[in-house]
């Protein structure tokens, strides 16, 4: 299942891990990478992607505008301003959220809450979704043990489009391996048994 | 918490009881009252130093063991490293395979089901047994043999010089397809498969695959953080040119 990622760019170790604590309290989320100064940061947003982005405000030193120009802040990312004072309001603009570090504990965690209901529905959007006719073609044949290239000739399709397609069968269905598919196409009587062993 | 060797070795259980297949493939008996990990270890001919690695390495997945187990001699974390494979193939694969024996359905689907969640799982299970094959009999001895030559080469004693062409890179990468594997069981087990008249076997068999999971998770991140790199380090220095 895909996760919601978080970044964590703060100093004190203290406070990064009472963060990373409170962060997996909630399923479905991982903190994938923790940095302590602003370059780094920029490299780490850039590899990893995260989906959240949790800065303390000392890092930036007011250079808010880094945030756009440095990271080149792809539209998906969540940026969060860590701060000990209240901001003023203008920096407010540069981020989706922000997290006083003596906020109660119910505030903290309400807000990351919305964080990450604010991201699940990307992350959920395969789930709950039937297989389209086309990707039960595709589970078909790869239940019969055709190779991305064969299925692609099969049906009309790019080598492309066929991986595309086993993609989102994966997304959908959590399953990866061609037995694990071959057991799913059985089971849901997409190919019979004998055609499956 | 963080073990160290003055923990005492029943808190290391009370604190995980994820430990105690780690501490059997250790041959440590219970029994041990009050006595440290340092004195339990001594007791079993076990280098403490390197057994409170292995087990906070298992508490704690960012826990980076590397450094500390660099000093350790490859040896005895390929011997390690072994025995959980026996512990995965001869120990907890059979028991899973027993309990699926033991899944039944109402007629009608019965043999069906049983047919393919077998098939699944024989497959899976070939697939461990090469793999630990492959590694024992090919991977282990290589990294020995890098360790043995580096032994030489520094007490100044002539060896072999290592074929240039081999190299322990490029074979982390067999690991993914097992663990989809179970992930894949443990969803057509959770999601797709008609439950069982003795969901209580279920329930057993997907306590089972979990475990498993975190397990063979740990045996895989001590052979790509702390195996491989210590043997791509020696290899480095081994095909140094001579000065």
């Amino acid at each position: 299942m895909n996760k919601v990622t978080f970044i964590i760019a703060e100093k004190s170790y203290i406070i990064r891990n009472g963060l990373i604590n409170i962060i997996n309290g909630f399923p479905e989320t991982a903190v994938i990478k923790e940095v302590s100064d602003l370059q780094l940061l920029s490299e780490t947003v850039n590899k990893y992607k995260p989906d959240i982005v949790i800065v303390n405000s000392g890092l930036l030193k007011g250079k808010y505008e880094s945030i756009h120009g440095i990271f080149q802040r792809p539209k998906h990312v969540k940026y969060v301003i860590l701060k000990e004072n209240e901001p003023e309001h203008s920096e407010m603009d540069y981020f989706d959220e922000m997290i006083l570090i003596n906020e109660p504990k119910d505030k903290i965690i309400q807000k990351i809450q919305n964080l990450i209901s604010s991201k699940l529905p990307e992350k959920h959007k395969f789930e709950n979704n039937e297989l389209t006719v086309r990707e039960k073609d595709v589970i078909r044949l790869v239940a019969l043990g055709k190779t991305n290239k064969e299925i692609a000739d099969l049906l009309f399709i790019s080598t492309h489009t066929a991986i595309t397609h086993r993609k989102n069968i994966t997304g959908k269905l959590g399953i990866k391996t061609v037995s694990g598919l071959t057991v799913y196409a059985i089971l849901n009587n997409i190919i019979s048994i004998e055609e499956g062993v | 918490m963080t073990i160290s060797i003055n923990t005492k070795m029943a808190e290391v259980i009370h604190h995980n009881f994820h430990l105690i297949p780690i501490i059997s493939r250790f041959n440590i008996q219970f029994g041990f009252g009050d006595k440290t990990v340092h004195d339990v270890c001594l007791k079993h001919d076990i280098r403490p130093d390197f057994f409170v690695e292995i087990v906070n390495a298992f508490n704690n997945p960012d826990y980076s063991p590397t450094e500390k187990l660099e000093k350790i001699p490859l040896y005895l974390i390929v011997d390690y490293l072994r025995k959980s494979h026996r512990y995965f193939n001869l120990e907890k694969l059979p028991v899973i395979e027993q309990l699926i024996n033991h899944l039944k359905w109402n007629n009608s689907n019965d043999i069906k089901n049983r047919e393919i969640l077998t098939k699944f799982f024989n497959e899976y299970r070939k697939e461990v047994t090469e793999h630990t094959l492959n590694e024992e009999n090919e991977i282990y001895p290589f990294v020995l043999y890098l360790e043995e030559c580096y032994d030489k080469m520094k007490k100044g004693e002539s060896f072999t010089p290592i074929d240039k062409g081999k190299t322990i890179k490029e074979y982390q990468e067999t690991h993914d397809e097992l663990s989809s594997a179970l992930l894949d069981l443990k969803n057509i087990l959770i999601k797709y498969l008609q439950p069982a008249v003795n969901s209580d076997i279920t329930d057993k068999i997907l306590i089972e695959i979990f475990r498993l999971e975190k397990d063979m998770e740990d045996h895989t991140r001590i052979e790509d953080t702390v195996l491989i790199p210590v043997a791509l380090k020696l290899e480095r220095e081994l095909k140094k040119p001579k000065v």
